[in-house]
């Protein structure tokens, strides 16, 4: 398998980056760790005439923490954050970053790629939602900060501007009394999971102060599922505000009959993850530790 | 001391794990070009024009072959198979119309392997596009017909009778239907993809290095294939990645590479398939429905005839095929006693890749056949699923089926017992009925196997009378060297089944040595190995073909040592014994201190045999053994006589429960017992069974090739196919019983191919654990998306009725 003829360029800098990107113009595509770019340009899937790759680029891999404010840069390795300390205290970022396929593809795949493929399939832009984390960019006009919400618009379509490029997330440390889980069910290390819910719940005295329910693979974009949210804030959890949380993460999918499976059952998937999801999150948030929070075949 | 039995450490590991193995595409030669196959989109369309103008204007391209070109120089793949088969035209490229997705339509040789992809991307082709067939029903009816000189797709049809079938079913207490099963397609995804590098020289002699892994069957092709003579043909292989019968068809591409380097002055040419290359057009295995099945059964659940009809899907053509619509019948009534059967067979193609004869070939589909029917009898009768197997299992060996093959040994109640055993079966049994109290799916699954070893390839001509084929053979070529070590060469061109380390083992123990002093060759050379047209490693040959080659051998061998050492030593040949003595191994006169060692043996033929005197002039310590196994050509009008020589067996235990979440059976426990005879090395066995086991684990829940009806293949990535990884495979219980072969010289019998035990043991289980939801298994895959499939439309009452009397 290989790839039509392109150029090459390699970016020190995001000013850099930026200048060749609009240089170059509609051709031109950046790299990061060509995890989805490099299979999809094999499959001459895509016809680009001009790589710029962006992966050496200093300084881009870093996880800060300022306060509850977390930032981690655009490059960082799913193998990086899982190997984290962060990830290490906020588990939801440890079930993402280390299910995501095998180590190959974890220990180059970056963070800022996975958000700025806009596939459905991947993984970050879906438990991003559970943070509201916030995507920073920056291009030939500048910086902006977008919300996750709203940043995948269509299948493999962001809200990046041509010669845009991602330079990091951001969002809060979750709080004391919080707990999130991400839950996939995936049939084997490199395939994308099937279908996938990520919860983030905050709790106190037994109430659900707020909740993010965030559905992957579910649709043409990750979907936050804000019925199935709002079934659950102010409410004490127990099997009726959970399975109606499941049953509202379920009307809010719309997944597609493909190998994986049958659009019902991704729905009966959607329902179990959500629920198991929450299950898993409530106990994190009171402090308890659980692993192993994905499904395999 | 005797090293067979022993789990010696594998020759072939030091060079394989160090990275020092040789496989085709790590071939580098200064000026050799690259070959990429253009491929139809379609599956079935007819190719109206090709433009490869701007292709061969691309700078760096040497050459492009086209349907033409092959018309040209190729004369159509010798067909095995009787009317209408041998009106099917099958060339390395499609000519004039394009019969699956994936179809080579034309190549392209240029100085780099991504050039050559370039130039392919500007080749115009002009295609028609054709409904397709992927329904093997319906492409019985004929509607669309794949090859229009054959004016049919049922390229096979008999009917398999043997016993009084009406009787026993006039006779029977309990007829069970079932009205329709299927078994599903798969491949066993060699690590190794296709892969070889050709030259067709000045002088009209064409060279691979390739992976085929059934060479002396694929030159006899390949020649009349290209108009050449067999000799002037050498193929080689070295390390393969494994075959699994996959290997066995890929010269038909081989073929390509030879054509492209005839065309580019005989530079040299690599071909090396990509992956989804592979999985669209390489070959698959078998797919095959079972159609209107009737049971009989006595009162007691003892089954006493069969009657049904198996049409099998054989893709776009019938390479190898039809042989698969006979080579099941070498294990008819799989374990069991069954003596009445009328089995109608019909073997279709369709607009899907070919199939080829994959890991348990042919059988593994029938074996998988009987273990549903015996499975759902017993759930049906509510008779529990051990003591049913029980009832029905061959006890008496030797035992001759119905149609004439005798089962050698085995012992199949005992490995019952040992599975149950090891699995703990009376625990599980308890655990089930809690859990079925909680309404839980937990269901335990036995499925017992055989492999069949040796094949007589006599019943070749059950599928066509006029084929030139019977017996089975090997060839073993052993030299003792001017050191005194022993040089060995084989035929098999092993991909992986540690076939330097078994020969060693037992040529050590012939003649008395260690088995560091024998080397045996990698890999194989049509040129300088001296083979058979069964020579390769395939059907489970080797333990028992193979390796018999190599003991008669070494006997020869011995005879040539003895009188040598006799004339030497002035002794009589009784008085000499095979010993070791201060020099090594050695032959000496029993009593004395008179003796003579290997070195010195081999150093007189060959270098100081003056000695000699001008005596012994057949003596060169470099001798040839073909073993043929006693087998006659069966009757082809009956369809009766040994097809197989050996009967391995496999039992497996699973206990699987299915999460009502998300419809994954979860296996909770398994456990796999094998009986291959007398062990050659424990090691490689049970590293046979546990790879066994994980391609029927793989192909029982991950993998399938789905075709959607225009015929695009829809799993042709690794991430959609999704072949097993370690994390699928549960922890293996593993246990071996020997019943030694009475027909082999070892006692051992051929073992790789596993048949299917996974496949048969996860469809029990699954039944055990759904047949109260109103289910019965009548499919052979069960992913997660299918098993929801399953219990949201309960099937029992449409596909199964039983009538008592
Ligand atoms: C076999 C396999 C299995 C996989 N399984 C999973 C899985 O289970 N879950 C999962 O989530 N993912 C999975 N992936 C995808 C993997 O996570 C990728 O790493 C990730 O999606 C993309 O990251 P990347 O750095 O490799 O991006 P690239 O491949 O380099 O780029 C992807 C896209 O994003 C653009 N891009 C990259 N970085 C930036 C940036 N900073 N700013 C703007 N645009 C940018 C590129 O132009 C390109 O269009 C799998 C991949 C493979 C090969």
């Amino acid at each position: 398998m290989y790839p039509a003829p392109f150029d090459y360029h390699r970016a020190n800098s995001v000013d850099e980056a930026i200048g060749m990107l609009s240089d170059i113009g509609e051709g031109a595509r950046v790299m990061a760790g060509g995890q989805s770019l490099l299979p999809v340009l094999k499959m001459r899937f895509d016809e680009l005439t001009d790589i710029v790759d962006i992966g050496r680029i200093p300084d881009l891999n870093q996880i800060e923490e300022n306060g509850n404010g977390v930032s981690i840069g655009a490059l960082t390795t799913h193998s990086c954050i899982a190997a984290s300390a962060l990830a290490g205290s906020v588990p939801i970022l440890l079930d993402c970053a280390s299910g995501i396929a095998d180590v190959q593809v974890r220990s180059r795949g970056t963070i800022g790629g996975s958000v700025a493929s806009g596939d459905p399939s991947c993984d970050w832009p879906a438990l991003l939602h559970t943070l509201d984390a916030e995507i920073q960019c920056q291009g030939p006009n500048g910086t902006r900060t977008l919300d996750i919400n709203g940043f995948v618009e269509d299948l493999y379509q962001t809200a990046l501007q041509p010669s845009e490029i991602i330079t990091g997330i951001r969002f809060k440390r979750p709080g004391a009394g919080s707990g999130g889980a991400y839950c996939a069910f995936k049939r084997c290390a490199p395939a994308y999971p099937t279908t996938s819910v990520g919860v983030q719940l905050t709790i106190t005295d037994g109430q659900v102060e707020s909740a993010r329910v965030a559905l992957g693979s579910s649709g043409l974009t990750p979907i936050r599922a804000q019925q199935a949210e709002a079934e659950l804030e102010g409410q004490s959890l127990g099997a009726g505000q959970i399975g109606r949380a499941a049953d509202a993460a379920v009307a809010a999918s719309d997944p597609v009959d493909d190998q994986r499976g049958s659009a019902d059952f991704k729905r009966q998937l959607i329902a179990h993850l959500t629920k198991r999801a929450i299950g898993i999150a409530e106990r994190r948030a009171s402090g308890e530790q659980v692993v192993n929070s994905h499904e395999y075949y | 001391m005797s090293w067979v039995g022993k789990s010696l450490r594998r020759k072939e590991d030091d060079r394989l794990v160090r990275g020092n193995g040789l496989f085709a595409d790590d071939e580098q030669i200064e000026g050799m070009l690259h070959l990429y196959i253009l491929r139809s989109p379609y599956a079935h369309a007819r190719i109206r024009g090709i433009d490869t103008a701007a292709a061969e204007s691309l700078a760096g391209v040497a050459c492009v072959l086209t349907g033409a070109d092959i018309k040209e120089q190729c004369d159509p793949y010798m067909q095995l198979g009787p009317e209408p088969c041998d009106k099917i035209i099958d060339l390395p490229l499609a000519t004039d119309k394009v019969v699956f997705q994936g179809e080579p339509v034309a190549a392209v040789a240029a100085e780099t392997a991504a050039l050559a992809m370039d130039a392919g991307q500007l080749i115009e082709v002009d295609y028609e596009m054709l409904d397709a067939v992927v329904d093997p029903e319906q492409a019985l009816e004929d509607k669309i017909v794949l090859h229009e000189a054959a004016g049919t797709n049922r390229v096979w049809h008999s009917v398999f009778e043997y016993g009084d079938v009406d009787k026993a079913f006039e006779d029977a207490a309990h007829v069970v239907k079932i009205e329709r099963m299927h078994f599903h397609r798969f491949a066993s995804t060699p690590v190794e993809n296709n892969a070889c590098v050709a030259e067709w020289t000045r002088q009209g002699d064409v060279d691979f290095l390739c992976n085929n892994s059934f060479i002396g069957f694929a030159v006899q092709l390949l020649a009349p294939g290209l108009r050449l003579p067999m000799e002037k043909i050498r193929a080689r292989t070295y390390d393969i990645g494994g075959s699994f019968g996959v290997k066995i068809w890929n010269y038909v591409y081989m073929a390509l590479a030879a054509l492209a380097s005839r065309k580019c002055d005989g530079r040299k040419v690599k071909w090396s398939e990509t992956r989804t290359e592979h999985l669209l057009a390489s070959g698959h295995g078998n797919e095959r429905t079972f159609l209107d099945t009737e049971v009989a059964l006595d009162k007691d659940g003892v089954i006493t005839g069969i009657r049904s009809r198996h049409i099998d899907d054989c893709g776009a053509y019938t390479r190898y095929e039809p042989l698969g619509c006979v080579i099941w019948a070498q294990v008819l009534p799989a374990t069991y006693g069954v003596r009445n059967f009328r089995i109608d067979f019909t073997q279709t193609v369709t607009n899907k890749c070919p199939v080829v004869p994959n890991r348990g070939y042919s059988r593994m589909q029938h074996l998988w056949f009987m273990e549903r029917v015996v499975d759902i009898c017993a759930h049906e009768l509510g008779i529990p699923a051990d003591e049913m197997r029980l009832k029905n299992y061959v006890r008496e060996f030797p035992y001759e089926t119905p149609n004439g093959c005798v089962y050698d040994s085995g012992d199949y109640p005992m490995m019952l017992e040992k599975a149950k055993e090891l699995i703990g079966w009376d625990e599980w049994k308890k655990k089930q009925a809690e859990a079925r109290k909680e309404g839980r799916w937990l269901g335990i699954g036995i499925g017992t196997t055989l492999d069949s070893g040796t094949n007589n390839f006599g019943q070749a001509q059950i599928m066509n009378p006029y084929l030139p084929f019977s017996g089975n053979s090997e060839v073993c070529v052993i030299r003792l060297d001017f050191d005194g070590s022993v040089i060995v060469t084989l035929g098999t061109g092993p991909s992986g089944q540690g076939h330097e380390t078994a020969t060693s083992q037992v040529v050590a123990d012939e003649l008395n040595i260690d088995p560091a002093m024998v080397t045996v060759r990698t890999g194989f050379d049509s040129a300088w190995n001296t083979f058979s047209g069964h020579s390769g490693t395939y059907a489970s040959q080797f333990a028992v073909t193979g390796l018999s080659a190599v003991h008669g051998a070494c006997q020869k061998l011995k005879v040539e040592m003895r009188q040598l050492a006799s004339f030497m030593l002035e002794a009589d040949e009784d008085d000499l014994e095979f010993g070791v003595g201060d020099e090594g191994p050695q032959l000496a006169v029993k009593g004395t201190d008179k003796a003579i060692n290997y070195w010195f043996m081999s150093n007189v033929v060959n270098n100081n045999n003056a000695l000699l005197g001008g005596n012994l002039a057949d003596v060169t310590l470099n001798v040839r053994h073909v073993y043929r196994p006693p087998f006659e050509a069966p009757d082809t009008e009956k369809k009766f006589g040994n097809l197989t020589l050996t009967y391995a067996a496999q039992l497996h235990i699973a206990v699987i429960e299915i999460d009502k979440n998300t419809c994954r059976p979860n296996i909770l426990a398994y456990a796999a017992v094998d009986d291959c005879g007398s062990v050659i090395n424990p090691q490689i066995a049970a590293g046979q069974v546990h790879g066994a086991t994980a391609h029927g684990i793989g192909a029982a829940l991950l993998e399938t090739f789905n075709y959607d009806e225009t015929g695009n293949l829809l799993t042709a990535t690794f991430s959609d196919y999704c072949p097993i990884t370690s994390m699928n495979i549960p922890d293996i219980q593993y246990g071996h019983i020997e019943s030694p072969s009475p027909f082999s010289y070892n006692g051992a019998k051929g073992m790789g191919e596993g048949g299917g035990a996974p496949l048969h043991t996860i469809s029990a289980a699954i039944q055990d654990a759904l047949h109260s939801e109103g289910i019965i298994v009548n499919e052979s895959h069960h992913s997660a998306p299918k098993v929801f499939e399953r219990v949201n439309a309960p099937n029992r009452e449409k596909v199964v009725s039983v009538e008592s009397r």
